[in-house]
């Protein structure tokens, strides 16, 4: 503001940040996620009988039952376009040169949020089916970015 | 004892867009200043208790107890500070009233927006450390992904949501508080910047600074400070399944819950004929609606024929944010619940100036802690 900057009585302020710095265990179940994901290319759920849901990702507890859960499943390699959207700012608020493709895939009773590739706008539609493209097994090292992105199946 | 509660007094601040000569303690001092002189109570002899509601993050700091009592009259007082958003403060108040210790309880909330600088990267956090934040995407994607899903299984058109912007910046032109009043059509708010589409950036609510304190009393107590107590029939809160991964992207479950509590407590069997009028979370437009669908004011992809048809204006069958919500008053971040509540509080009391409502006795307010979460509170208030 003009004003403020010409007022030499303006008002200060003191600029900081907070130095945090911090380690994530993503646990058991989440470990074993991201291992199939680096070794296998596979994405892995693990299923509650008592309720019927299949959770991908994989937990280690049903949140409907607090069972804790043993039995692990192959999600598969397709899953289906639930919602998305076409991202135009990027973390510090400024324009994108292009919007990004952003979905929620579901993948057995969960899913994934992950970018959308080789997909036409046009042809792009709710209910889709998607599969991930995964980076080159040597370059992976267990984490969801092993996944490049999901793009449509022919 | 009695079971009643009632807000007693209320008092505010700020609600600019920046306020670059005042510290947020300031803001939080003006605004208790005016809630003690409302409600006719010396805060160092009378609050028995205080409460106040923060984000962290948001404030730059680490432990807000370290940052509180002292400018609301609060020291070597018993005093909470919660995380939430302010109306999880006033459940919280009303509890305290409510277990018979306390007969005096002040509750704050407050934003200081324009201090963050970097608020994406604060809301980032609250996802997944290893499934979502490695993306680095701008966490508005989130309300696109809802929105989206919300407007394709309830039928709701982007016009629909667009006349909430119309209708709640146009309603903020009668509010001295609101920064974001304006009269725009619904081609300008449709043919605006994207953000994540389908939403556009005149359906995002901007942020604002500002400080609301509330004074809660007993019913013995409210009844010797004043004649125009303001009764908390009902309060319920709610979380959703928080993770994006088990989450419902097209409903608010959260808040249908949150309204249950609320409307059991209050004895409230059917909220549209019983209930007056509503300030409902607006932070995103479509969020009036899908908001007010949970509140069962309608059914599911009725909300945006209601609001076309005008029900939900001022001289509509059932008024929503007269204020102007957030998008016209600008958002309060983690004040904004209390925000919304001092308008309910305000028009009931008759005290709503030129956007007074007529024969209002029944008021609802409903809150959301906005993305990522699935947090939300409703209350019921009458006169
Ligand atoms: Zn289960």
């Amino acid at each position: 503001m003009t004003l403020l900057e010409r007022d030499p009585n303006a008002p200060v302020f003191w600029k900081g940040n907070m130095p945090v710095t911090s380690r994530y265990t993503f646990g058991l179940a989440g470990e074993r996620f991201f291992r199939a994901i680096k070794d296998e290319g596979r994405i892995l759920g693990t299923r509650c009988p008592e309720c019927d849901i299949t959770y991908v990702p994989a937990t280690l507890f049903c949140e409907r039952c607090m069972a804790e859960l043993t039995e692990w499943v192959d999600a598969g390699e397709i899953g289906e376009v639930h919602t998305y959207t076409l991202l135009f700012e990027d973390m510090d608020g400024n324009r994108l040169p292009e919007p990004e493709i952003v979905a929620f895939v579901r993948l057995g009773d969960g899913g994934l949020v992950h970018r959308l590739g080789e997909v036409e706008l046009d042809e792009l539609y709710i209910g889709m089916n998607v599969e991930p493209v995964f980076k080159p097994a040597a370059e992976r090292t267990g984490s969801i970015l092993d996944i490049l992105y999901f793009r449509p199946v022919d | 004892m009695s079971e009643r509660v009632a807000i007693v007094g209320v008092g505010w601040a700020g609600f600019r867009p920046s306020t670059p000569y005042q510290s947020y303690k300031e803001l939080m001092y003006e605004a208790a200043v005016r809630a003690y002189a409302d409600a006719g109570v010396d805060p160092r002899r009378d609050i028995e208790t205080f409460v106040t509601v923060s984000e962290d993050f948001h404030e730059g700091t680490s432990i807000f107890d370290e940052y509180t009592p002292d400018q609301l009259g609060g020291a070597l007082k018993p005093v909470h500070t919660i995380g939430g958003d302010g109306l999880h403060g006033l459940a919280t108040g009303y509890m305290l009233v409510r277990t018979g210790r306390f007969s005096l309880v002040t509750v704050e909330a407050h934003s200081k927006a324009s201090n963050i600088l970097t608020l994406p990267y604060i809301t980032a956090y609250a996802q997944d450390p290893v499934l979502n934040r490695p993306l680095r995407l701008n966490p508005e994607y989130i309300a696109g992904l809802e929105m989206h899903r919300y407007l394709y299984e309830t039928d709701t058109t982007p016009e629909q949501c667009a006349a909430v912007v119309v209708k709640n910046k146009r309603n903020a032109l009668l509010n001295p508080l609101a920064s974001f009043a304006a009269d725009l059509t619904l081609d300008e708010v449709l043919n605006g910047p994207p953000v994540a589409w389908p939403l556009g950036r005149h359906e995002v609510a901007p942020l604002a600074d500002g400080a609301v304190v509330m004074v809660l009393a007993s019913e013995e107590k409210a009844r010797l400070l004043t004649d125009k107590p303001v009764w908390i029939r009902g309060i319920g809160w709610c979380n959703g399944p928080a993770s994006l991964e088990s989450r419902d992207w097209a409903d608010a479950p959260h808040i249908r819950e949150a309204a249950r509590l609320a409307y059991r407590q209050a004895g409230i069997r059917d909220p549209f004929q019983e209930i007056d009028f509503a300030e409902v979370d607006d932070t995103y437009a479509f969020k009036e609606l899908q908001h007010l669908e949970a509140l069962g004011i309608c059914l599911p992809g009725e909300a945006g024929l209601l609001t076309e048809q005008g029900a939900t204006e001022p001289d509509g069958e059932f008024p929503v944010n007269v204020s102007g919500g957030s998008l016209g008053v600008g958002h309060l971040l983690d004040g904004t619940g209390l925000a919304r509540a001092l308008e309910v509080v305000l028009q009931l009391r008759g005290e709503a100036g030129p956007r007074q409502l007529e024969d209002v006795e029944v008021g609802l307010v409903q809150s959301w802690r906005g993305v990522p979460t699935t947090s939300g509170v409703v209350a019921v208030l009458s006169n």
